[in-house]
């Protein structure tokens, strides 16, 4: 029996190296967002006037982020038809969906950013009460991610224009493509949480 | 050494069957009825919930990989 050759080996090798890498990244993730939910459920339950009686006032934007969460489902969904695009070779197409991705993305983060200054106007802030700070920290976390998956995005996209990826080549728009949808996963879970519960 | 570890098994059996005590194992749930107690037991159980879906989730998606590049080269 002939021995196989590193190419072939690699060709059959069920997981690469990097989806696992990404997928014990989005496991430490999960952790981390499960210890935030866990605190986050300690305060809700833990008060019987949810938000506290000295935030009664202020009203989280239901209607704004509802959109706003729409328009990071559509993200994942384009990003996912851009792995598919690359997959069947249309380059021009995928160049296309990952720049519309983007767009999205940035437009997530203007909006929650906008919502963040009026609610610090109106007085919810980080050391203003547990409510402030498990809002902050919560919504301000997953925020975080969102920045780091269009920046990792933004690397993709300068790396697609220079005709780096191909229907046979493309194990970096696949770890991207799965972080982006893990974050899009994650925040209506977080958003009806927060802004529901 | 089977012997040992069957003794020491006895012995800490016995210890737990002749000195029952009960312990208050969480400082924070003095009462279940509690706003905060059921918070910190809801929590807990989200928590401790975790660690196996997480690993469950990507120990199966290994094992379907690896089943199914399998499946493919016998095929």
């Amino acid at each position: 029996m002939m021995a196989q050759t590193e190419f072939e080996m690699t060709e059959n090798r069920p997981l690469s190296n990097a989806k696992l890498a990404v997928l014990i990244l989005l496991g430490s993730e999960t952790m981390l967002f499960s210890g935030l939910i866990g605190a986050f459920l300690v305060f809700r339950m833990g008060n019987v006037t949810w938000p506290p009686l000295s935030h009664a006032d202020i009203e989280l934007p239901r209607i704004v982020t509802g959109f706003n969460t729409l328009l990071l489902i559509i993200s994942g969904f384009t990003m996912f038809h851009a792995l598919r695009s690359i997959q069947q070779n249309r380059k021009i197409f995928f160049l296309l969906l990952l720049i519309i991705t983007g767009v999205l993305g940035l437009f997530f983060l203007t909006i929650q950013g906008w919502e963040w200054l009026k609610l610090i106007d109106k007085g919810l802030t980080l050391q203003s009460s547990v409510y402030g700070a498990i809002f902050y920290v919560l919504i301000g976390c997953h925020a975080v991610h969102v920045l780091g998956a269009v920046i990792w995005l933004a690397i993709i996209i300068g790396m697609a224009m220079s005709g780096r990826f191909s229907s046979d080549s493309h194990i970096g728009v696949e770890t991207c493509t799965i972080y982006w949808i893990y974050v899009v996963a994650l925040w209506p879970i977080l958003y009806f949480l927060v802004y529901f519960a | 050494m089977i012997r040992h570890i069957v003794l020491w098994i006895l012995v800490i059996g016995l210890v737990i069957s002749f000195l029952p005590q009960s312990l208050e194992a969480c400082p924070a749930c003095k009462n279940l009825n509690e706003p905060i107690a059921r918070g910190f037991n809801w929590s807990v159980l989200f928590m401790m919930s975790m660690p196996f879906t997480v690993f469950g989730i990507i120990g199966g998606s290994v094992f379907y990989l690896y089943r199914r590049t399998n499946r493919n080269l016998k095929t």
